[in-house]
């Protein structure tokens, strides 16, 4: 942290917002291209509640001990 | 002022229900054309609106900074009081002390794209150039080449990627979860979303003023009992004049603090 710095409630909310967007999207995808390959349907819920959950874990991280 | 000065979308000459303002706004007829090392180039109003805006800013700023005295006069006390609003308000709260150097850079994008919104509600202007998503995507694709190369710079090659990859306090198995998450949200969407969050805004705020205002023109126009209707669509249109007011000037804040946090984020070692 540099000296003066005020901790930003509005970019911190973007951010935790876009991790926790970007957690969905990115397993979700991955869980769509995973069903185009195998031909099936079910494994982008699955992606999309394991990228959620990351999300989630990942705000924790990154934010939740300030 | 007849609408048809400002509004690009004509209707079927022979349809007499009510023609809808469209996306269609914002690819008005080019007012000339020419290309230029094979690419085809095409000057409209809205890149009119664009120059005349743009150079209405420098000249302010130029204009009010030529003569600086101890004690200002309203304009330089304007000019100053504005980009003590980034330099103090955004550049040294966001990033801190040495943010400072960034102001320069922070306090240009502000009023341009300031002024390029607020020509949403300027008479005879009336359309936002931010609302064409070419412009704030080379914003953002700048704010993105910037906060790379500084914290490249800053940190070094491997230690930035490093830092934004594989964030400290995760067990080692769990990167495999997290690393594509990062990588996405720090070097896709971010450029993605600070584009679209301004386009967006821009459009949907213009097409929002833009309906009401062809909404009131033609409730008074069409005859009958419409008219009782017309002056609720006036008055959406006026209160919406003053929200957008609000939304353009929001907008351009929250572009360049997202801008500035990028660079903070940046410039910071690992947490």
């Amino acid at each position: 942290m540099t000296d003066g710095r005020q901790p930003s409630g509005l970019s911190d909310g973007w951010a935790v917002v876009g991790t926790l967007f970007a957690g969905v999207v990115v397993w979700g995808g991955i869980g769509w291209l995973i069903d185009l390959w195998l031909d099936t349907t079910f494994v982008k819920a699955i992606g999309v509640l394991v990228g959620l959950v990351a999300g989630i874990y990942l705000v924790f991280v990154k934010y939740g001990n300030t | 002022m007849s609408a048809s000065v400002v509004l690009a979308s004509e209707c079927p000459p022979d349809d007499p229900g009510f023609c809808a303002p469209s996306v269609l706004e914002f690819f008005p007829k080019p007012l000339a054309t020419f290309d230029l090392f094979g690419v085809h180039f095409a000057i409209t109003r809205i890149t009119i609106i664009l120059w005349i805006a743009t150079g209405l800013m420098v000249w302010f700023f130029i204009a009010a900074t030529r003569n600086m005295r101890l004690v200002p006069d309203k304009r330089q006390y304007f000019a100053e009081s504005g980009y003590s609003l980034i330099r103090d308000g955004v550049a040294r709260e966001v990033i801190g002390t040495e943010g400072l150097r960034f102001a320069p850079y922070l306090a240009s994008l502000f009023f341009f794209i300031l002024i390029n919104n607020i020509m949403g509600i300027i008479p005879f202007a009336q359309i936002p150039p931010t609302g064409r998503f070419a412009f704030p995507v080379v914003l953002a694709a700048i704010t993105y080449v910037l906060f790379n190369w500084v914290g490249i710079r800053q940190q070094g090659v491997g230690p930035y990627f490093k830092n934004n990859l594989f964030p400290a306090g995760v067990p080692k198995p769990l990167y495999l979860l997290i690393t594509p998450i990062e990588f996405f949200s720090t070097f896709v969407f971010r450029p993605f979303t600070l584009a679209v969050r301004l386009f967006a805004n821009m459009l949907a705020g213009h097409l929002l003023l833009a309906i009401f205002a062809a909404g009131t023109v033609y409730l008074f126009t069409v005859g009958n009992f419409s008219v009782i209707f017309g002056p609720i669509s006036f008055a959406m249109t006026v209160i919406m004049t003053f929200f957008e007011l609000l939304v353009q000037v929001l907008q351009a804040y929250v572009f360049v603090v997202l801008t500035s946090t990028y660079i903070a984020g940046a410039m910071e070692e690992a947490h």
